[in-house]
């Protein structure tokens, strides 16, 4: 065999310690990710946990002991059911509303030249920016000046006005490196621009605007500052805990945590495994 | 009542900002012309309750678990026949007067009848002084004679025109005994004695902290001067500077606490009930040369409906009613005659001295000077150091 | 559509209209009040304000407080830098690696927040408590001292800050990287690149626009949070976002903190024009 030969073809005596070497280059990764959501998840591990404390006072700090009773009374604290009804209803509509209008915004500013970029740039950034303590006073004004009614509907109006700038952030990390051939592409095989964006942009930029939706979404449930200011009486989830947080941490907080992140990750596995079932019967 | 004005007359008068100061001076042309005897005969005669919506914090109304609904608040609305929309949406007072005040000042209704604010905050004393409190309903109100005579008169509403205590807590020094030995009584101790070193915290609340360690230098907290207040600030800020104090918090001292980070905090005393149930190494005690007590006051917000609001805290102030709430509450109850009531009931809870205490405790907890609450020099003062 | 496609130059405005309306109204506006209110002259006393040109709001502003305003941008820069480094593997495996469960996967790095931040807060506490298992663990391998502590000090807001922002980080990476062909892997080790090469020469520039944006949504918020800062620190790693809440709450002094406000805002943007500048903005936002 020629010298050059020799190099084309791989050596095959791989010494152990080259094997295992490769084994750990291979599943680091994989490791390194169990080890991050194993972080992510560990104060939802501690919620969970402590959502079956018994403890005889009214906080629930130390383990007391395990019971069931907070899951059979889950809703013996009044408030907190409806205070989480009302987050999540407005957490969806926000969301949809925000993901909705921040994705036009993303469209038009990484597609088209147009006058005022800048500004409009600035409008995105200048909220993420705002402290919440300022903008949410400062839009209480404006509420009261038009005598709107703050409740409800103005915490939904407050939570896709702050929602927007980080969908707009997220679309457009995607559309920046989007190929335009494929559009090209249908629009040359006769797709008028409307379908080539239904069937080709937007389910090529959908893993884009669903990160911007559950982004939206962690935000309005999570959002504590400018609620509080634009919500009237009405009491969301954060609102809630903080104010009973004063006298106490009752499990049931802990129960309602627990099942509605149990929920959503069953509703996602759910929709995992049915897809997975739709592409085997497909193929 | 001639000096009630109806949400309509006050949106009517109110002019959005430029004339705050006119309001309170409309107001006071209202409230003087009747003296409050000529309208006690009227008015009980033509007053109608009418449905009314209570603020409140959260978790201080008695529940029953078991139908999810607040008995007392149940049985006043069937007694008179109208509807208590009750809400928790009070967290702390910054806050909520942040939010409401836009109104308050525009001569606007909170749309709320009964608001409760604490009187260790400025905010109680500020409602009043501005005029934007309405004044109770006293013929409404003959339960009144059952107030405890020590909290009959607060220097900021001498003669309880405007409020009534809903509970009160008192603060003092909780201590981890399995950390310090024995109960810990003394503020020297939290501010000086280096075997606590970053395990202690006081509370973010001036008046909260500022009272006890005020006490602990031999001043009168009734007499806050600028000498006593720097006396004692500055003694705070050197236990901060050398790592003494690791924190200022609201509650949020109660963790540390329950896990042992912390040996001792200036802490409130309904908290430390709580607690003690699950570890009985915690503890609470007055400090020797005096604590604080501090009152949640209703108040009717100008707007409200003073008749039905006034006949709510009348209801409150009944023994029986008032020792169901505090039998959940599990703070201080305003009204005599309630321990009593829990006697026959939860004896337990009526012979705690946290919830029920005696005359001496009561004797050695003071208030901050309420006028003094709102001296912008202090609270500037206070907070470059609790917010640095 | 014809509408559009003979009046091509509307497109765009019509994109933008609704969300920036919204914003307009809703953002503007408020903003607007907040201006004027940051030159009034405050009356603490009458809990009243009067319109001044009172321009020393700005300049008492940075005199006094740029102690927390410089700490904050430290600790925001510093989250920033630790979440971008604990994310980017982890997009990376969620985009290359996921395969039918990266929804999942992503809804996974989101869930903390279904349960509110308190708690979460109250959970990490539990877990970092001084004589828990974790601090005793820091301890006994010399990383905390005998007597150290990870709670009330600068180190646990800054973990804090960087815990609650990374979904922040994390998604806009994973979007970037989610959609590089990995045919041009192929390509690049079809040409003798070693995984790592192929990494730095292709995976690495495509996510740039992830990496863009995943630090403007970390960074810019967690300049001005104060949540963190107050349960997790101690006056000392007080940051401005605290200054600004007890001015404006504590102190009912709003046209000073509306005024930090406006310089915090101020010194984002500067600072986020210079980084856009310096990675090149015509690349990464089209």
């Amino acid at each position: 065999m020629t010298a050059a030969a020799e190099t084309l073809v791989p050596r095959r005596t791989i010494t152990p310690l080259a094997r295992a070497w490769a084994f750990v280059k291979r599943h680091a990764l994989t490791a390194y990710a169990v080890l991050a959501f194993l972080y992510f998840l560990l104060p939802i591990a501690v919620v969970v946990l402590f959502s079956f404390n018994a403890p005889r006072g009214r906080f629930n700090y130390t383990w007391k002991g395990f019971t069931l009773d907070n899951w059979r009374n889950w809703d013996a604290v009044p408030g907190l059911t409806d205070a989480i009804k009302i987050s999540l209803e407005i957490a969806v509509l926000s969301s949809l509303l925000a993901t909705a209008l921040g994705t036009l915004i993303a469209l038009a500013l990484v597609r088209y030249g147009f006058r005022g970029r800048g500004p409009t740039n600035l409008l995105i950034f200048l909220p993420m920016s705002t402290p919440e303590i300022v903008m949410g006073a400062s839009l209480l004004t404006l509420f009261l000046t038009l005598s709107v009614a703050t409740g409800f509907m103005t915490i939904l109006i407050a939570h896709i006005m702050f929602c927007i700038s980080f969908v707009v952030v997220t679309v457009k990390a995607r559309l920046v490196g989007f190929d335009r051939h494929l559009e090209e592409a249908a629009m040359d095989l006769g797709a008028n621009e409307w379908t080539t964006f239904q069937k080709v942009t937007l389910p090529l930029i959908m893993p884009a605007i669903l990160a911007g939706a559950l982004l939206s979404f962690a935000l309005s449930v999570d959002d504590f500052v400018i609620t509080y200011f634009n919500s009237g009486n009405t009491v969301t989830f954060p609102i809630f805990v903080w104010g009973a947080a004063r006298v106490a941490t009752p499990p049931q907080i802990n129960v309602v945590g627990t099942v509605i992140f149990v929920v959503a990750v069953g509703l996602m596995l759910g929709n995992v495994l049915f897809q997975r079932g739709r592409t085997r019967a497909a193929a | 009542m001639t000096d009630h004005m109806t949400r309509e007359e006050l949106l009517r008068r109110g002019v959005a900002g430029a004339s705050i100061l006119s309001i309170p001076g409309l107001l006071a042309a209202c409230g003087g012309s009747s003296s409050s005897q000529s309208a006690a005969t009227t008015t009980s005669a033509k007053q109608v309750p009418h449905n009314i919506h209570f603020s409140n914090w959260t978790l201080y109304l008695d529940i029953d678990e078991k139908t999810k609904t607040y008995p007392t608040l149940v049985k006043f609305e069937k007694h008179y026949g109208v509807n208590v929309k009750y809400t928790e949406d009070i967290n702390d007072n910054p806050s909520f007067f942040a939010k409401i005040k836009p109104q308050l000042s525009s001569g606007e209704s909170t749309g709320r009848d009964i608001i409760v604010m604490t009187d260790n905050s400025p905010y109680p004393a500020l409602l009043v002084e501005k005029g934007w409190v309405e004044k109770l309903d006293k013929a409404a109100i003959p339960n009144i004679k059952n107030l405890r005579s020590s909290q009959r008169h607060p220097a900021w509403d001498p003669n309880r025109e405007y409020s009534l205590p809903w509970q009160s807590g008192m603060t003092g020094i909780a201590s981890n005994t399995s950390l310090t030995g024995k109960p810990l009584t003394s503020m020297d101790e939290l501010l000086e004695n280096p075997k606590y070193k970053g395990r202690v915290t006081l509370l973010n609340e001036m008046a909260d902290t500022m009272t006890p360690v005020i006490l602990a230098n031999g001043d009168d907290p009734a007499k806050v001067t600028e000498q006593v207040f720097n006396a004692a600030l500055n003694r705070i800020k050197k236990a901060v500077g050398s790592g003494q104090i690791r924190q200022f918090t609201g509650n949020d001292y109660s963790g540390p606490l329950a896990k042992g980070d912390l040996a001792a905090a200036v802490a409130w005393s309904g908290d430390v009930v709580q607690l003690n149930l699950d570890n009985p190494h915690l503890v609470w005690n007055v400090p020797d040369a005096g604590g604080e007590i501090w009152t949640d006051n209703m108040l009717i917000p100008n707007g409200g409906d003073v008749y039905t609001a006034s006949l709510l805290m009348n209801w409150y102030y009944r023994p029986d009613i008032a020792a169901a709430v505090a039998d959940y509450v599990n703070y201080i109850s305003p009204v005599e005659g309630a321990k009593e009531v829990l006697q026959k009931s939860d004896p337990k809870a009526a012979n705690n001295p946290l919830i029920f205490p005696p005359d001496e405790t009561l004797n050695s907890v003071h208030v901050f000077e309420p006028s003094q609450l709102n001296n912008p020099d202090y609270l500037s003062k206070w907070n470059a150091l609790v917010t640095a | 559509m014809g509408f559009f496609h003979r009046h091509r130059w509307l497109t765009p405005y019509a994109l933008l209209a609704p969300g920036t309306l919204w914003l307009v109204v809703f953002f503007v506006v408020p903003l607007g009040f907040l201006g004027y209110q940051s030159l009034e002259e405050n009356n603490p006393v009458e809990l009243t304000s009067s319109f001044s040109w009172a321009w020393h709001n700005y300049s008492d502003a940075i005199s006094t407080y740029h102690t927390q305003f410089v700490r904050s941008l430290e600790y925001a820069g510093l989250a920033t830098l630790i979440a971008l480094v604990v994310s980017y593997p982890l997009a990376y495996f969620i985009a290359f690696r996921g395969g039918q469960w990266k929804n999942l996967l992503l809804l996974l790095i989101v869930a903390p927040f279904f349960v509110t931040y308190l708690i979460r807060t109250l959970a990490w506490q539990n877990i970092l408590a001084d004589n828990g298992v974790v601090v005793g663990f820091l301890r006994d391998i010399h990383v905390l001292s005998a007597n150290g502590r990870v709670l009330q000090t600068g180190t646990a807001v800054v973990a804090g800050i960087t815990y609650n922002f990374l979904p922040f980080m994390a998604l806009p990476l994973y979007v970037s990287l989610e959609q590089i062909d990995s045919h041009l892997l192929e390509a690049a080790e079809d040409l003798y690149a070693s995984k790592l090469h192929a990494f730095l020469r292709v995976t690495l520039p495509l996510s740039l626009p992830g990496v863009f944006a995943g630090t403007l949504l970390t960074f810019i918020p967690a300049a001005g949070d104060f949540i963190n800062a107050q349960l997790l620190g101690s006056p000392r790693n007080h940051m401005i976002g605290n200054v600004i809440q007890s001015r404006f709450l504590n102190l009912n002094d709003y046209p000073e903190a509306a005024a930090l406000s406006f310089i915090l805002m101020a010194a984002i943007l500067v600072g986020v024009l210079v980084y856009a500048r310096t990675l090149g903005t015509e690349r990464l936002t089209g």
